[in-house]
């Protein structure tokens, strides 16, 4: 879980032990109501979201910041509109972008999104693991897509006079 | 004209209806801008796609020593007390039992030394010395001149002088 929040393997394994460390100290208060697994994921995205929180947010990707290969990807992607298969070069651009992209949103749109977009969470799922109601989670969501839609928008340019 | 983003906005791109998809593709012929929301949907949820796979790569390959890493800071956070306190006393032991040891012999300097002071001092006022007392005992000092001494050694001075 802690990999979906960070790339980077120091932190997703700081954010895992963390969990576990809570979980073992708490292991009273969970007296085998629910699921263990449902427990310990509601733990750990707090942990994340918490860690997401302290760390510093991108204000926003503008294309000079993007690298040559990058800003290659994007183009070429852009004009292929069919559901093409990316190359082990490829899937590492699209891997840094996707993390520029989400570096950009709160940490509370930053999980939104990906549990469901990404990993193809229910709404429900989200708002269980969270805490949040479902209303939010929607209007996170929501947000979240369209920020990163107009941020990707604003990087392609116009691709029509 | 009913522009497509809220739809973009409102769904995730996979989970977009075929009814969805129909209206997407007749507005987008007509409306440039929204073919550009479009295709930059398309592609958040493409990077999307790829950073969770990535992530479950990661997963997959996760650390072997992780789980004694865990276990680890769990026995340290455990022991974190004690430790703290043995590692205090190792630095500082040597200066805290000084001090104690300080300590105690200001205690018996203050409480028992005074004592014994203040029972000389009442033995001495038990004891009242009487102005004839002290006029007899004079005679008893051995370094203490006779009055014939005294005169003696004044005219025997004057004596000498004629």
């Amino acid at each position: 879980m802690a990999h979906r929040f960070f790339r980077n393997r120091s932190q997703a394994e700081e954010a895992a032990q963390e969990t576990f460390l809570k979980a073992f100290a708490q292991l009273k208060s969970f007296a085998g109501r629910g699921s263990m697994e449902g427990w310990l994921t509601r733990i750990a995205t707090n942990t994340c979201l918490n860690m997401l929180r302290s760390a510093k947010r991108r204000p926003e990707v503008i294309a000079s910041d993007l690298s040559d290969d990058e800003t290659e990807f994007l183009e070429g992607v852009s004009s292929s509109m069919g559901r093409e298969t990316l190359d082990a070069e490829q899937q590492v651009v699209a891997v840094d972008l996707a993390e520029r992209l989400l570096e950009t949103l709160s940490p509370e749109d930053r999980l939104a999104l990906t549990m469901i977009d990404g990993e193809g969470a229910s709404v429900n799922e989200v708002a269980e693991v969270t805490g949040w109601s479902e209303s939010k989670v929607k209007v996170r969501a929501f947000r979240a897509r369209k920020k990163a839609r107009e941020a990707l928008q604003k990087l392609l340019g116009p691709t029509r006079p | 004209m009913n522009h497509i983003t809220e739809i973009l906005d409102d769904t995730p791109f996979d989970g977009l209806t075929d009814t969805d998809l129909r209206t997407i593709t007749a507005h987008t012929t007509s409306c440039g801008e929204c073919a550009d929301a479009f295709t930059a949907a398309r592609l958040s949820s493409m990077l999307l796609r790829e950073r969770i796979s990535q992530a479950a790569a990661d997963t997959a390959n996760a650390n072997p020593f992780f789980q004694t890493r865990v276990l680890a800071a769990w026995r340290e956070q455990q022991t974190g007390g004690a430790w703290s306190f043995r590692r205090l006393w190792n630095a500082t032991g040597a200066i805290v039992a000084s001090m104690a040891a300080t300590t105690a012999a200001l205690g018996v300097l203050m409480f028992v030394a005074p004592a014994t002071n203040t029972s000389d001092q009442q033995t001495a006022a038990l004891v009242p010395y009487s102005a004839e007392t002290v006029v007899l005992e004079q005679d008893r000092d051995d370094n203490q001149l006779t009055n014939d001494q005294i005169i003696g050694a004044i005219y025997d001075d004057d004596d000498e002088g004629k």
